[in-house]
């Protein structure tokens, strides 16, 4: 091997590290060692001054490594290799010599030891250095265009900045229409705006935005990932109504399904399943695309071998068509939105709240479609059981959310909004009818946003009654429902009478297990996207061009998710607009000649970032997904695989020239 | 001359490494015995590099990476926690037991970084120099 260049550069950091480490003596100790052509010393590496002259020696000495002694590498290591690429010399020949917060500072009172300790840190990065090599920086270019998954609140409105922004868009919906939970819940807090006229607007703006292809009624079955480009396959569900559509209405009319006598009936999936709906339908008048969909699963044309043909002889538009198939599609972007939402917690196992058990027990969102004058009971909350007027009503806080760690059907977390959508319900249905009673039954009582505490003590002040205790059962006494609770703020023990019980259920993540997998996702422990960081980078992920957006993410309000997806709107379009991904060179590679497809690494990698390609028999490392950490080093049994930068030989040499016994021979 | 024990020190670059950064700007001391090598992942941490540390007269080797949930890399802590048993088993036989540590410290612990820096190194102390170190003089 022929001989380096090397050059040290010692910063005294303005006193930090020269009040301590003896800097003359480091760098005559660092002349003296293998291959340094330089040992120079200076006031502050980082400076301007610094900086020229590192890259004045490296031009002039033509030096083809460095190691500059300082502080930490989380500081300047990335400025200094861009200097030193800037003065012509490859970024990754250097290294950093961490002399302030592993020897000043942390041996301050024993400057002795700290300069023999500074001595043999520059001495290992030399030597790490020596071995170094120069790697290539390279970059893909971004596939324009970005997906977004997920046609709720969040994905509208992610879809809605970035294609103002230019960018096109795919807004994958899985249901017949966006929308998504927002246009169940009625009013939205702490503004009681109709939830539907904020979010029409939205949902009309997307559907006719040029930049936006909507793909409702469809998928994501697959994902594949190249640099800088995401292929999903989409699998676009047929409708079995055409374009032609003219959205009369007839074929609901006239379709036998869940009418009284009809063998098939059909819950309202809009309705929280209230009210019962057609084969053919439209979930709700506002939805878009404004297409009609027949539901194959409950029509008599598909369940009783074509049977009935009533909405296609009804349909003026000839819109129907059964031999519809069901079509995949393939989108290539450079960036993926994720914003697949929540779903409400089933409360079912909870078996003390009679959910399930008794018809007058319901959840939140069932109660939203009750107080929506579009709604299944036209706005009056009524008993399910017999469609009576309900005089009192009680809710109970924290239904499947904030249990015991590790309890296997209540969630840990805090739901987040369901303390505010009591708090809305209570007062909806008070202005409505004064007379009516309503109590809340709760155990913290979270009203933390903006106006929620003003909106919170104004249910009050309209007579919302507050109970703070949960109820140990609700029990049904003749025509009305009992609520067993103790009020743990007079000690005394209710028996609540109640017409309607209602359940504030937790928010989950909707079940997407085969979406995350594709994108090689994770979950948090709470069962939601896991975030790159959860304080400081909430909407990006641990993989490259794929942002979370909204409940996807965690139980949120709208407003939350407006401004979450926005942030994550924001990073994605940073992302895209980029043009181009460096890709880290820090990251592993293969020497084919000493691999011999054992598949161990590929076992260990949880990036999918290597495999075995089945013609050559080698392991080919996806640097877009490797994240260089290594784990595939270890378990090589040929060593076949190094991480750059952390190869063995470049370990070794450190570990050694940090040892107290010298290399033998 | 005072015993004083020679710590190789592998820490990850997210957590373990500026957990030692974060106890060293808090001017929170340790023995100046302890030598961290910075790797990107507990994850790439090689049992040989263990061995090679003892054959290198180092007295200890402690390895310091992300608390278990916490790795920047979904789970290169967990098997480098393996591959430290692993490890350990060798060096028992060696005769070295107890030399091999791992633990796990937050960017933001550098009180952690530091107790075991001290703890270890005096726990070193009190089980005397590599023996090694005699042997390969020798």
């Amino acid at each position: 091997m022929t001989a380096r260049k090397v050059g040290v550069f010692i910063c005294h950091c303005g006193g930090n590290i020269s009040d301590v480490v003896d800097v003359k003596d480091v760098r005559e100790f660092a002349a003296k060692l293998d291959d340094v052509a330089l040992a120079t010393d200076f006031r502050f590496a980082c400076s301007n001054e610094g900086q020229e002259r590192l890259q004045q020696e490296i031009r002039e000495r033509g030096l083809d490594g460095v190691v500059v002694a300082c502080c930490t590498p989380k500081m300047y290591e990335d400025m200094f290799r861009a200097k030193a690429g800037e003065a012509g010399m490859n970024p990754y020949l250097l290294e950093i010599a961490n002399i302030r917060e592993q020897c000043s500072y942390a041996h301050r009172h024993e400057p002795d030891k700290a300069t023999a300790k500074a001595k043999l840190l520059v001495k290992a990065q030399v030597e790490k250095v020596r071995k170094l090599r120069p790697l290539e920086v390279r970059t893909a270019p971004i596939q324009p265009g970005v997906a977004v998954i997920g046609g709720g609140i969040a994905g509208i409105h992610g879809s809605l900045l970035l294609a103002n922004l230019g960018h096109k868009v795919t807004l994958i919906e899985k249901s017949p229409t966006i929308g998504g939970n927002m246009a169940r819940t009625v009013k939205t807090f702490p503004t009681d705006d109709c939830a539907m006229c904020t979010l029409s607007p939205k949902m009309n703006e997307v559907y006719n935005h040029p930049n936006v292809t909507l793909l409702t009624y469809a998928e994501v079955v697959d994902a594949k990932r190249s640099p800088g480009k995401f292929t999903l396959t989409v699998e676009k569900k047929p409708r079995y109504v055409t374009d032609a559509c003219i959205g009369c209405n007839r074929c609901t009319e006239r379709c036998p399904v869940s009418t009284a006598k009809s063998p098939i009936q059909v819950e309202s999936e809009w309705e929280m399943g209230l009210s019962k709906r057609k084969a053919v339908y439209l979930p709700f008048p506002q939805a878009l695309p404004p297409l009609w969909t027949i539901d194959a699963d409950h029509c008599f044309y598909f369940q009783k071998k074509g049977s009935c043909r009533v909405c296609q002889t009804i349909c003026p538009a000839k819109a129907i068509d059964f031999t519809q198939k069901p079509e995949r599609v393939e989108v290539a972007v450079g960036a993926v939105l994720v914003a697949t939402g929540w779903k409400e917690y089933d409360p079912t196992p909870l078996a003390h709240y009679a959910y399930g058990r008794h018809p007058n027990v319901v959840t939140q969102l069932q109660f939203a479609r009750m107080l929506d004058s579009m709604g299944p009971t036209s706005g009056v909350v009524a008993k399910p059981s017999d469609g009576k007027p309900a005089d009192t009503i009680v809710m109970v806080q924290c239904v499947g959310s904030r249990g015991p760690p590790g309890d296997p059907v209540v969630h840990e977390y805090c739901s987040r909004v369901c303390c505010m959508v009591a708090v809305k319900h209570a007062q909806l249905l008070k202005k409505a009818r004064p007379e009516a009673e309503v109590y809340i039954l709760y155990n913290d009582l979270r009203a933390f946003g903006k106006g929620f505490e003003e909106y919170y003590a104004k249910s009050m002040e309209i007579g919302v009654k507050y109970v703070r205790g949960l109820p140990g059962r609700v029990r049904a006494d003749g025509e009305t429902l009992l609520v067993d609770v103790q009020d743990m703020n007079s000690g005394r023990r209710l028996a609540l009478p109640a017409d309607v019980v209602v359940l504030s259920a937790a928010m989950e993540p909707m079940p997407v297990d085969n979406l995350l997998a594709a994108l090689h996702l994770d979950k948090s422990p709470d069962g939601f996207v896991k975030e790159y960081h959860a304080k400081i980078n909430p909407t990006e992920t641990a993989v490259k061009g794929v942002f979370v957006a909204g409940c996807a993410q965690g139980p949120k309000d709208i407003t939350d998710t407006i401004a979450q997806a926005g942030s994550a709107a924001m990073s994605a379009a940073v992302f895209l607009g980029s043009g181009q991904m460096t890709l880290n060179p820090l990251v592993a590679e293969v020497d084919p000649a000493l691999c011999r497809a054992c598949d161990r690494c590929t076992e260990v990698c949880e990036f999918d970032a290597v495999r075995v390609d089945p013609q050559s028999l080698v392991a080919v490392i996806d640097e877009t997904a490797c994240e260089g950490c290594g784990k595939c080093t270890v378990v090589c049994p040929t060593a076949a695989i190094s991480v750059r930068q952390f190869t063995k030989p470049q370990i070794v040499a450190a570990i050694d020239a940090l040892a107290p016994l010298a290399v033998a021979p | 001359m005072t015993f004083e024990p020679q710590i190789l020190a592998f820490c990850c670059n997210w957590c373990g490494y500026s957990a030692a950064d974060q106890a060293g700007a808090a001017k929170m001391e340790y023995p100046s015995g302890v030598k961290i090598v910075r790797l990107l992942c507990t994850g790439m941490m090689d049992p040989y590099y263990v061995l090679r540390a003892f054959e290198r007269g180092f007295d200890g080797v402690l390895v310091v990476g992300c608390h278990v949930g916490s790795c920047h890399y979904k789970s290169g802590n967990v098997q480098a926690r393996e591959q430290v048993e692993r490890v350990e088993q060798i060096v028992r036989a060696l005769g070295l037991d107890g030399r091999v540590t791992m633990t796990a410290a937050s960017a933001a612990e550098g009180n952690v970084f530091a107790e075991a820096a001290r703890s270890f190194s005096e726990k070193l102390r009190k089980l005397g120099p590599n023996p090694i170190r005699e042997v390969v003089a020798r």
